[in-house]
């Protein structure tokens, strides 16, 4: 059998990765097949998602904005139905790596692997996304914040997929994504994804941590209060308390908790800014 | 060799001709290393050492040697006991009895297919004793510190390196007396400063291609900045005759010092005449990180002292230099640092000491800037917080100080061609100096703007040119030089096309083969143009001495009235009637004088000082080069809420001597400056223990075309009298006042001084943090 | 994964079979089996861009390429473009201006920039300066890169 197979249905494709344990997914293939050059996976085929109906794309889908597992990069930043408090998902997508990449790597492919520094992981755990998974037992959402386990760990199953992920229908309210990299196009040192809410924000930190820090309490303490900085810099220092960032070759940890308050107070203003 | 003013310019040289070879390279038919194919060729992989240092006790081959299609192993067993290295003769063709750092290749395979190789190299089984590792210079000069070298006193080492234990070199050099200096001082600051290692990152791999004739002769191709020393490197450690080894250069995709010395040339050569086959051997990237070399780490002490007018009377620079494991560039670099550590100015007491030190990681070589740009970082931040203590602008304080023509350098020879003033002017006019102070913006971020001032060599060691005239007329020039891409076959035909006044497409260089070439030392040390250049201008006007000969004979007038028209002809002044090159030749093949050949090899000669005036102690080239000038200038803008530091306008002035090829100086003015920019604000290899830990192009940063920023280059030209046409060296200059800029910029918008490279965001945010505590 | 099987290509406007190992790249397969080595490995992880291609009409990293996930797919390599206008008018303008040195980046660069200006004629600086950020150059500082880039669109502007 040839090392690469092209499903042409997701049944195809789960059956198929549950019959061959040592098989993997493949999406855009960005991260995979740089992960086999360098000799760091030994798998015994790749499952293209590539011919399958249905993944790919952006569309409402009742109350929901469903964007398919498939999904480029350079489709996700250049879709106007991403606006208003979802805008911020278009921005985090038009950061990754350069163009090119951008051609190849997808939504699923690039939370399949739950790097830490991912841009997508903190502007979905901010909006409240979901994750849409397809396996044996058939299909199952998690919000992201569950989906992402541990370091580079997610929930999925033997077998399971990341067909698609599920936002709730775009508000009109600020969002912005802001990234602090090396130089364009690196992972994030560190970033901050953040909406405007009815009377407050939602904040979500990514890079300082195996998961995305967000923290609905003190989101909850902090609404009403959007123009007293002292509740922004201990709103600020709240996020900075759940972080558990390591010192990696973009930042120490240290600085990564220094940068916290710092960022988490610059995005608010970015949304609060008077338009 | 002295200006000649009987040819005037304007075929060839000062024209910004493209590059000879650029049409195949944007057709994608320019053949690099990788692009060569031998009927039978075997593929290399290669085992790294897993210890930063341990013995070799034994290897286990047998396994390795059934895996499907490899064809032969190799082991310290097979290569001798010969060692190799640029100063210090302290390097095996591969690790043989010991390995020094982590990932130092220990064995070698080659297989039918490339994937069968990397396959099967981790079965070559390999037992150590694990030794405690020396991981940086200070350990290594720890009284009972681990030895790496334990034969160092047996190694063959080319000037007085005062090597003992883990000191691979010392050096110091010293003129006036700095000890009595300090008390006529109104004015000394003092710091401390450290440079991160920095990565070649040119885009090719190194690489190489070896095969043995059915004599027993090695053929070699491989990605390389002089064939010589690849000659050498090999023939040394492999104990084989010069004569049984021809050098030869594909297309080369960058160099910036990694491919000066030899990189896995010499395992790939043992490799093929192990097998009998031809063997390709091409690193991947992490291997390019981790297994060639790197920019050296300093740490620098500086202390510098001036009078109340801002006048430098005493520098005093010691240096304490991370080697790694092999000595390779590294006392040349350390001694080439402390030569600069003045900077280009009037320093009457100076002394510059330095301690190199053997360490259990990779080789630390040839980088673009050879140790400069590390104490040009230190030097001209120290000018700066002068110029701000005593409340002189930063610009006016270098005019006061700066070296004028006819100065010496380090009691040197007179320099005779000095263009810094010129290149102050141009920046302090282009970037509209006076009236840009550094500012604060608001929605959080600072600006700033800073400048540094350099100098550079060029010179050093031999070379030769040969240039033949073919039956035809058309010319033949053969240099031994490697171009990297640089342009130097194109400025060398110009220089030969100038010199014979014909167009350049009448010239065809050769590409650089020990079997053909006349020898020449390399293309590093912003050498080429300089050095080379003076030969092959030499050999043309040797094949302009004959044809002036045989056309005196042909049309019957004296030598004196005749003169060389464009495009290849020769006649009487003021005659109509003229004879084409062709005519001459034919005349010298076929019936007087022989085939009209031209030869020219020169070695540079003036000595680096002069030993009653300045002294030396441990001076790794007795003979330098000629100076060139530079002057760099940099907006900056850095973001408070990170540190985040980006550069958003350069302007870099060079003073060439004369730019025989404008834009392809224009081109180092920028490309040094980018690599300059990303050694300043992020580029740096860790080490995580013994181990490289972002020996990737993820984890490992250079600029891109989004952060490189708008660069103004501006040429400057004060006529080198010994350079052809005027010109010397522009290769590293570029580089070397870049990331001294950046902190000056930063300087002048955050309190204190910039001790560290890179200058990271994380760094910069410390610096505003404290601003913040202050206030 | 060292089996081998039989790829159909649909490569520079015609349809090629080769032989090749079974995992192999298109990048692999592109060099090592069709001779067409105008794309370069520089990294084999996709951050260099040294070997940018074309396929289905997007700039794409062969090199991250399975050859076994191109059937149907039309692939374009530099070789490729030797008739095309829009890639002439960019081969002049980089050897005119400085764009080329040691030229082993020149071939990706070309991809996207090709791309890009037929995409987009009146790309100013800073939008070539950020289509081209994934196409790393250590040699030239990017300046005279992005002035020949400049330079081909206003060429082939309409």
């Amino acid at each position: 059998m040839n090392f690469v197979v092209s499903p042409k249905s997701v049944d195809e494709a789960v059956n198929f990765l549950v019959e061959h344990p040592e098989a993997r997914p493949m999406s855009g293939g960005a991260s995979l097949v740089a992960m086999k050059n360098a000799r760091l996976i030994d798998a015994s085929h790749f499952v293209s998602l590539a011919n399958i109906d249905g993944l790919r794309g952006i569309g409402r889908v009742g109350d929901s904005l469903r964007i398919g597992g498939m999904t480029r990069h350079s489709d996700i930043a250049t879709c106007d139905l991403l606006k208003g408090d979802l805008e911020m998902i278009r921005l985090a997508a038009g950061q990754i790596a350069n163009s090119v990449i951008r051609n190849m790597g997808t939504m699923g492919g690039a939370i399949g692997n739950a790097d830490p520094a991912a841009d997508y992981l903190p502007v979905l755990a901010c909006a409240d996304g979901e994750v849409e998974i397809t396996g044996p037992d058939g299909v199952r959402r998690l919000p992201v914040l569950d989906y992402v386990l541990d370091w580079y760990e997610t929930a999925l199953e033997l077998g399971e997929i990341v067909t698609a992920v599920f936002l709730p229908s775009p508000k009109e309210a600020r969002s912005v994504y802001r990234k602090l990299a090396r130089t364009p196009g690196d992972y994030a040192t560190a970033s901050v994804a953040c909406c405007a809410v009815d009377q407050g924000v939602r904040v979500a930190v990514g890079a300082c941590g195996p998961r995305p820090l967000r923290s609905r309490e003190a989101e909850a303490t902090l609404a009403g209060k959007m123009h007293d900085v002292d509740a922004i810099a201990e709103f600020g220092q709240a996020l900075r308390e759940l972080a558990d960032p390591l010192d990696d070759v973009r930042g120490s940890s240290q600085y990564r908790l220094q940068l916290i308050p710092r960022m988490v107070s610059a995005a608010i203003a970015d949304v609060m800014e008077p338009v | 060799m002295s200006l000649d003013l009987d040819i005037p310019d304007g075929i060839a040289v000062g024209l910004s001709i493209p590059k000879l070879e650029n049409r195949e390279k944007v057709t994608g038919r320019a053949e690099f290393i990788d692009d060569l194919y031998r009927s039978g060729m075997l593929h290399a992989a290669i085992l790294g050492s897993p210890y930063p240092h341990a013995r070799i006790l034994s290897y286990d081959v047998a396994e390795a040697l059934e895996a499907p299609g490899v064809v032969g192993v190799l082991t310290g067993d097979d290569v001798p006991a010969s060692r190799m290295g640029a100063f210090i003769k302290d390097e095996h063709a591969l690790a043989k009895g010991k390995v020094l750092y982590l990932g130092e290749p220990v064995a070698a395979l080659a297989a039918e297919t490339l994937e069968q190789a990397r396959a099967a190299v981790n079965l070559i089984r390999v037992k150590y004793e694990e030794l405690p590792a020396v991981l940086s210079p200070e350990e290594g000069l720890v009284d009972d510190a681990p030895i790496l070298h334990e034969h160092l006193d047996d190694y063959l080492k080319v000037f007085d390196t005062g090597s003992k234990g883990n000191l691979c070199s010392r050096t110091e050099l010293s003129e006036g007396d700095v000890d009595t200096a300090w008390d006529a001082c109104a004015l000394i600051v003092e710091d401390e400063f450290t440079t991160a290692p920095q990565a070649h990152v040119a885009m090719e791999p190194c690489g190489a291609l070896a095969d043995v004739d059915a004599q027993g002769r090695v053929t070699l191709w491989s990605s390389n900045q002089s064939v010589f020393r690849v000659q050498a490197n090999v023939c040394e450690s492999l104990d084989l005759p010069m004569s049984k080894l021809r050098s030869l250069t594909p297309r080369v995709g960058g160099g910036f010092g990694n491919k000066m010395e030899s990189h896995i040339q010499p395992l790939t050569v043992a490799l093929a005449l192990k097998t009998g086959r031809p063997v390709k051997c091409i690193l991947t990237r992490e291997e390019d990180f981790e297994i060639v070399r790197a920019r050296h780490p300093f740490k620098i002490r500086m202390k510098t002292g001036v009078d109340s007018q801002g006048k430098i009377l005493a520098r005093d620079c010691e240096v304490l230099v991370d080697c790694g494991a092999f000595a390779d560039d590294s006392p040349g670099v350390m001694g080439y640092a402390l030569l600069m550590a003045g900077g280009p100015y009037r320093i009457p007491n100076m002394r510059a000491r330095g301690q190199l030190v053997y360490t259990n990681k990779l080789r630390f070589g040839a980088y673009r800037g050879f140790g400069n740009p590390q104490v040009t970082f230190a030097g001209e931040q120290q000018i700066d917080q002068i110029a701000r203590q005593l409340n002189i602008d930063p610009i006016e304080i270098r005019r006061r100080n700066i070296l004028k023509e006819g100065d010496r350098w380090f009691a040197g020879p007179k320099i005779a061609s000095n263009g810094l003033g010129r290149c102050i002017d141009a920046i302090e006019e282009a970037s509209s100096w006076a009236s840009c102070p550094s500012s604060k913006m608001p929605l959080g971020k600072r600006r700033g703007r800073g400048l540094a001032l350099t100098a550079h060599i060029s010179g050093l060691l031999g070379t030769g040119a040969i240039v033949r005239m073919l039956e035809d007329g058309t010319i033949s020039l053969n240099t031994g030089a490697t171009d990297i891409g640089q342009g130097s076959d194109t400025v060398l035909a110009q220089i030969c096309a100038e010199t014979l006044k014909i167009p350049i497409n009448m010239v065809s260089v050769s590409s650089p083969d020990t079997d053909g070439s006349p020898y020449n030392w390399g293309t590093t040390a912003s050498r080429v143009t300089y050095t080379t250049g003076r030969a092959v201008a030499g050999a043309a006007r040797e094949v302009v001495r004959q044809i002036m000969e045989h056309a005196s004979e042909i049309l019957d007038v004296p030598i004196e009235y005749l003169e060389l028209r464009n495009g290849g002809r020769v006649a009487a002044k003021g005659a109509n009637e003229d004879l084409p090159f062709a005519a001459i030749s034919g005349r010298a093949h076929w019936a007087k004088g022989g085939p009209i050949v031209g030869s020219h090899t020169l070695v540079f000669e003036e000595p680096t000082h002069d030993p009653k005036r300045a002294i030396a102690l441990g001076l790794p080239f007795p003979r330098i080069g000629v100076f060139s000038f530079a002057a760099t200038l940099v907006d900056i803008e850095i973001d408070e809420v990170t540190g985040q530091t980006q550069v958003t306008e350069a302007w870099s002035a060079m003073d060439v001597g004369r730019a025989i090829n404008p834009r392809l100086v224009e081109v180092q003015i920028e490309g040094g400056f980018v690599q300059g920019m990303g050694f300043a604000l992020y580029e740096e290899m860790i080490w995580d223990g013994a181990r490289l830990a972002n020996p990737s192009l993820m984890d490992y940063k250079i600029p891109t075309s989004a952060d490189a920023p708008p660069i103004h280059s501006i040429i400057i030209e004060d006529p080198e009298p010994d350079g052809p046409f005027g010109a010397k060296g522009a290769g590293e200059i570029g580089l070397n006042a870049v990331p001294a800029s950046i902190a000056n910029a930063v300087n002048a918008c955050c309190y204190g001084v910039s001790k560290a490279l890179p200058l990271s965001s994380e760094r910069v945010l410390a610096r505003i943090l404290e601003d913040e505590d202050a206030s | 994964m060292s089996k081998k099987q039989v790829f159909t290509l649909a490569l520079n406007g015609k349809e090629v079979e080769v032989l090749a190992p079974s995992g192999a790249t298109l990048l692999d397969v592109l060099r090592d089996k069709l001779s067409l080595r105008a794309a370069k490995r520089g990294c084999n992880q996709g951050v260099c861009g040294a070997c940018t291609v074309m396929i289905d009409d997007v700039p794409v990293r062969s090199c991250l390429t399975m050859a076994g996930a191109c059937e149907g797919r039309c692939i374009t390599t530099l070789e490729g473009y030797a008739d095309d206008t829009v890639m002439r008018e960019l081969q002049e303008a980089m050897i005119a201006s400085g764009g080329v040195q040691c030229g082993f980046c020149t071939s990706g660069v070309l991809i996207t920039a090709r791309n890009l200006i037929a995409e987009n004629p009146i790309a100013r600086n800073d939008e070539i300066r950020s289509a081209l950020s994934g196409n790393l150059c250590r040699c030239t500082g990017y300046v005279r890169i992005v002035e020949a880039v400049a330079k081909a669109a206003k060429e082939v502007a309409p």
